[in-house]
């Protein structure tokens, strides 16, 4: 193997010159900024689009409490579904760019999000949410205002796992045609070896901060009475 | 011939197409195409063979790992926290990040994907096992004391038994996330159902992810009945209570 | 006077089940009582409740708060002009207890300042002190949080307040202690109470009037707790309340409603002699030692009475000392307790107003006074 980190930490930062496309230049700081904005851009757009359908149906389902096996069976076979083929049928099927990627990653994001939010709801404490009700909460009102404070936990790790779905799917996006990081690695014949172990740092890199970022969120959104109550 | 019969199925849900002067798996509007699925199903069968030995690799190595580390936190607790932050760190990094990472080290080929997806089922593995045996009944725990068995056989022999529900849980989570996951390893040559998705350098055509991919869920799906199997066949005390 | 809560003909039946949970009740509630159906489990008591604020909707028949049907008004609103209190509490644990107690005036549109005097108000009402608006539920112990729980149910002047077994996951001795205290907060407030327990001994201490129900709802008697007791209609009310009905008339009662024996007095310094002289014909065969304000400082022995003058410390402890405000229940546990055959009662000011024995009780119960009289409706051991 010639790659090495220094030679990858090299690729990020300068322009190279490659052999196959011709002394054209590969790699450097504008490039990786470029790739790292368009995969964020995937990443945001796929998940809003997951939460916005994901979201309202779970946390009814887990209200009412109906739809179990739905949500949770959607959660299984959602685990089971190689992204690989998902953008690859996308892609040959439906078609290339941007919007279509942003779909099929949605996709991807839909059954950890919906699982969780109705495995979330059912598993708040009935005492509060009967009092809720019995003190003359709207249903709305109990939702809201009971069921998902209290929900938080299970609700964010949930979206925290679509994220991560979404923004690892999000690196093979190149093979539809919209470029990620993930063309360092996947078109690793023009980067070459460093751009290789480039792409791979910097997917990295993405996901945890990424991860980080939700984790902070998570920790603002949760009460304190409920890291109280949980301790 | 397993392969065979999964084609034939197929052929409920689908219907065929009449094709024009282009051969039909290579019109890109064709979902499915039965004649070539007949005829090229047995190529699928050592793909299928090299995914299943990675899943089944990896889950095993890395559950080996996760239950070895959990037991050490069991009885030292402020281990917990950081190896769960530790293992959850791994799992964040996506599995095709991770693989690249590791090329330097382990190089092309089967030992990366391996390495890589062992260290992704981590997290999963040991929190089941971790919350598994911390949600058994201290009244069993202290009867065994009573009785008189060691740290060692209570473990053994009353900790884990009735932990077994959750770590099976934790690995069928796993080894399903992982026969997903497997498809990756075709970008760093080591085979399995993703090298029928992605040939060498171009996606394939829809019928042939569409096969590839359901065969990766029938794997998934098979991973898991029968972990629940040996589940159920493991912990007789749980059908007895149902019945 | 109007009756805060009727039932007229309420029924109740689940799926399509024959027999009803409720089956035609008519039960009428006055305005500031407290009404307890109490009822062994399943008997329907809690479901009865609830018809009250719709948590529970009625199969047939009505429910009338001052007059209105609850099937008129809207679920969610009816609610929020009832207390609701529940066994679990529930209180909202990402809440503060200030935030849990201003949960209905917060949906009913309050002002901020409104809200915030009136959980301070609350919150000492029932016994808390107010900095613990700031505390989440989490950080109270479990009285603590029951409190909270009957404040935040009236926070908003709730013309009804619905209680379903408040105390019961309470620990005995906090449950007595909050029992007091509610009917404490009830003398101060007079609120109308529907309260729901399995407990005969809470129906008799809390109740105003108690309805036993057997299943389906059904009331085998609708008394206070007086007449419960020394008139059970019938054999299923008579088991219920159990064979100890004599004992569980003592909790109406206080050590004021005896009369006592009186106990020949001795003062330090005294002549023996003059004390001996007492004790014949005494109807306490011993004698109290007594301080310059006539406090009880304890029982004189044989030997004390040997000496020339009366010692300045007795020979026998003083032993249990009740109180004239004592409920005769307790004042007789404490005798017991004690191991005492004669214990000294004092007043308000700690002076000694009589002595009280196991005797005396057992005679009164079973005089022909204590049956005739009337106890308990109006005024409630404190």
């Amino acid at each position: 193997m010639n790659a090495s980190i220094g030679g990858a930490i090299e690729f990020i930062f300068e322009p190279q010159s490659s052999n196959v496309t011709g002394g054209k230049e590969v790699g450097g700081l504008s490039q990786v900024i470029e790739l790292t904005l368009n995969q964020l851009e995937l990443t945001v757009l796929a998940l809003a689009l997951s939460l916005v359908v994901a979201l309202p149906i779970g946390l009814y389902l887990g209200h009412r409490g109906v739809g179990e096996a739905l949500a949770v069976g959607l959660g299984n076979v959602g685990r089971a579904v190689p992204e690989l083929a998902l953008i690859a049928l996308m892609a040959s099927v439906v078609g290339v760019g941007v919007l279509n990627m942003t779909v099929a990653l949605a996709v991807l994001g839909v059954p950890p999000i919906l699982t969780n939010a109705f495995v979330g709801i059912r598993q708040v404490d009935r005492a509060p949410v009967d009092a809720a009700r019995g003190m003359g909460m709207t249903e709305a009102e109990i939702l809201f205002k009971v069921e998902m404070p209290l929900a938080v936990p299970t609700l964010m790790a949930g979206i925290r796992g679509a994220t991560i779905a979404i923004v690892a799917t999000a690196t093979i996006a190149p093979l539809a045609g919209v470029l990620t990081l993930g063309d360092f690695i996947i078109n690793n014949n023009v980067y070459g070896q460093n751009g290789l172990l480039a792409g791979g740092i910097l997917v990295a890199l993405l996901a945890l901060a990424l991860e980080f970022g939700l984790a902070g969120l998570q920790r603002l959104l949760t009460s304190k009475g409920l890291r109280l109550s949980a301790a | 011939m397993i392969l065979a019969a999964v084609g034939e199925v197929g052929e409920g849900f689908f219907k065929e197409r009449t094709s024009e002067t282009l051969p039909c798996q290579a019109k890109s509007t064709h979902l499915f195409c039965f004649d070539w699925a007949k005829e090229n199903i047995d190529s699928f069968a050592t793909p299928a063979q090299q995914h299943v030995e990675i899943v089944a690799i990896s889950v095993v190595a890395g559950f080996a790992i996760a239950f070895a580390l959990a037991l050490v936190a069991h009885r030292r607790r402020w281990l917990q926290p950081p190896l769960l932050a530790a293992t959850g760190v791994i799992y964040t990094v996506p599995s095709l990040a991770l693989f690249f990472i590791l090329l330097p080290v382990t190089g092309l080929g089967r030992d990366t994907v391996i390495v890589a997806l062992s260290a992704y089922t981590l997290q999963v593995i040991y929190r089941n096992v971790t919350t598994g045996l911390a949600n058994v009944p201290s009244a069993a725990k202290e009867a065994a004391r009573g009785m008189g068995m060691s740290e060692r056989q209570i473990l053994w022999r009353v900790e884990l038994p009735l932990a077994v529900p959750e770590i099976v849980a934790g690995l069928r989570i796993a080894t399903v996330s992982t026969v997903a996951l497997a498809t990756f390893a075709v970008f760093i040559n080591a085979g399995g159902l993703g090298t029928k998705i992605y040939g060498s350098g171009n996606l394939t055509f829809p019928t042939s992810i569409v096969i590839a991919g359901g065969l990766a869920m029938a794997i998934a799906f098979a991973f898991d009945l029968i972990l629940l199997a040996v589940q159920r066949r493991v912990t007789p005390w749980r059908r007895a209570a149902q019945a | 006077m109007p009756s805060a809560v009727r039932y007229e003909n309420a029924t109740k039946r689940y799926g399509d089940s024959t027999t009803a949970a409720v089956d035609r009740l008519n039960l009428e509630v006055a305005a500031g009582e407290i009404c307890v159906l109490v009822g062994p489990s399943g008997c329907g008591k809690t479901t009865a409740m609830r018809l009250v604020n719709r948590t529970v909707e009625l199969s047939e028949g009505d429910v009338l708060i001052g007059g209105e049907s609850v099937r008129e008004r809207d679920p969610a609103r009816l609610r929020r002009e009832t207390g609701y209190v529940i066994q679990q509490i529930g209180l909202f644990p990402h809440r503060t207890i200030a935030e849990n107690v201003g949960t209905v005036p917060q949906l009913l549109g309050w002002k901020k300042d409104r809200i915030a005097a009136r959980t301070t108000e609350l919150l000492e009402l029932v016994g808390l002190d107010p900095e613990l608006g700031e505390r989440y539920p989490a950080q109270l112990s479990g009285g603590q949080q029951q409190r909270v729980g009957v404040a935040r149910a009236l926070a908003a002047d709730p013309l009804v307040m619905l209680m379903d077994e408040p105390f019961g996951a309470i620990d005995p001795i906090n449950r007595e202690r909050l029992q007091n205290e509610f009917l404490r907060l009830q003398a101060e407030i007079g609120k109308t109470v529907l309260f729901v327990t399995h407990d005969i001994d809470e129906a008799i201490k809390m109740g105003d009037r108690i309805a036993v129900m057997r299943e389906g709802g059904r009331v085998a008697q609708y008394a206070t707790p007086a007449e419960l007791l020394m008139a059970p209609a019938n054999e299923f009310v008579e088991d219920f309340v159990g064979a100890d009905r004599a004992l569980k008339r003592l909790a109406l009662m206080r050590v004021s409603d005896i009369s006592l024996w009186e106990a020949p007095l001795a003062h330090v310094g005294q002549a023996t002699a003059e004390v001996r002289e007492k004790l014949r014909g005494a109807e306490v065969p011993y004698p109290l030692l007594v301080d310059a304000e006539r406090r009880p400082l304890g029982w004189l022995s044989e030997r004390d009475l040997a000496l020339e003058t009366v010692p300045a410390r007795p020979g026998s402890p003083l032993g249990p000392l009740l109180d004239l405000d004592d409920v005769m229940r307790d004042a007789l546990a404490d005798l017991l307790q004690g191991e005492a055959q004669y214990a000294a009662v004092a007043d308000r000011g700690g002076r000694i107003a009589g002595v009280l024995s196991v005797e005396i009780i057992s005679e009164f119960l079973a005089s022909p006074a204590a049956k005739t009289e009337e106890h308990g409706a109006v005024e409630r051991p404190k």
